[in-house]
């Protein structure tokens, strides 16, 4: 057997050799071009829609949360008055500034450690201090009302025969 | 693309639901719809003070004053005050449609009709309250006459005993809303 047909198929060839050939040959690689297979599904990316849209809500939730809590400070309803002649009140009068505590003079060393005592009444702006004055004097006026006619019924009902009064319930 | 709809649907009601329900309970009454009777009235009381102006207002309320720091105690927690009061000089000039406009509202949820007078001298009074279980969540009077329609609508806690001891005091002048009572018989009270 000529060993240099393994090497370079020169020389006579083994009838062995020639037999496994021919069985193995079937398999040899064959060249043809790349074909991708139609029923193979394709990668899908993944979608950031979802996150995206709820981002975007939140943000647009946010937005017109702010706006609106702007316009409703902006556009508070003014107070509008009554025109009721109120007497003047007795008493101290109702007074917005701070209460002025004597400075110690610098020189001092000791220094007073008892706690300012501060005044119930923040500082407001003149336009608020007038709107409250304006408010509470409203206050006062809606409480009256309330309370007149809750005492006008309460006289009603204890005038009234009973079967008059429609659909008294017990609360509490 | 349903999915792609329905998520921004879902976050949007997660964001307001808190809101729509908070508006469910809200005891204060829209009396817009009354504007129009300030024009027939001869005399109009109008009162609105919101949580804002409440909270500003009640700072100016004195402890030293008895009355006002009656008042003090007794708006503690109140979020608002609202009064639209109306009087006529003829019969008739509000319709009924203004007055359901009103209660239409007190028949919403939460509301109970504690109340209800009717009387040919002193018309309907009504005084509903607002109850979140156990708690007044707000106070509504309606008092229609054939002169007068008064709407007093209290947002928040408020204790009904407090309110109407408030009677002949404040150092208001009476408004003349209801007759004088006899002074003779209040002394006797």
């Amino acid at each position: 057997m000529n060993e240099d047909y393994l090497w370079d198929k020169s020389g006579e060839p083994d009838p062995e050799i020639q037999q496994l050939e021919e069985i193995l040959g079937t398999l040899r690689y064959q060249p043809k071009p790349f074909e991708v297979p139609g029923n193979v599904p394709a990668p899908r990316r993944r979608s950031y829609f979802p996150l995206v849209a709820i981002a975007a809500t939140l943000l647009v939730a946010l937005l017109a949360g702010g706006i609106w809590l702007r316009v409703r400070t902006r556009h508070e309803p003014r107070p509008q008055y009554v025109q009721v002649p109120t007497p003047p009140v007795e008493g101290k009068p109702i007074t917005s500034e701070p209460e002025k505590m004597p400075a110690p003079p610098k020189e001092h060393v000791a220094v007073n450690r008892v706690p300012r005592k501060r005044s119930s009444l923040p500082a407001l702006s003149k336009r608020e201090r007038e709107e409250a004055l304006a408010a509470k004097q409203q206050l006062m006026i809606a409480l009256r009302l309330a309370s007149e006619k809750l005492n006008l019924i309460h006289r009603r009902t204890q005038s009234t025969p009973a079967n008059q009064i429609k659909n008294q319930h017990r609360v509490g | 693309m349903k999915i792609l709809l329905r998520t921004p649907l879902i976050a949007l009601l997660l964001i307001f639901a808190p809101a729509i329900v908070t508006k469910a309970q809200d005891s204060r009454i829209q009396l817009s719809s009354l504007d129009h009777l300030a024009a027939k009235a001869s005399r109009t009381i109008e009162v609105n003070i919101d949580e804002r102006l409440m909270r500003i207002t009640t700072r100016f309320l004195s402890d030293d004053d008895a009355d006002e720091k009656k008042v003090k105690e007794l708006v503690n927690g109140v979020k608002g005050i609202y009064v639209k009061s109306f009087e006529f000089e003829h019969d008739a000039e509000f319709s009924a449609a203004d007055v359901e406009t009103i209660r239409a509202q007190l028949r919403g949820p939460g509301w109970t009709r504690l109340v209800g007078v009717a009387s040919k001298k002193d018309g309907n009074l009504e005084v509903y309250l607002l109850l979140n279980g156990e708690k007044v969540g707000g106070l509504a009077v309606l008092h229609t006459d054939d002169r007068e329609l008064t709407v007093v609508n209290i947002v928040g806690p408020v204790s009904l005993d407090k309110l109407a001891e408030l009677d002949g005091q404040l150092g208001i002048p009476d408004l003349g809303i209801e007759p004088q009572k006899p002074k003779a018989k209040k002394e006797e009270q």
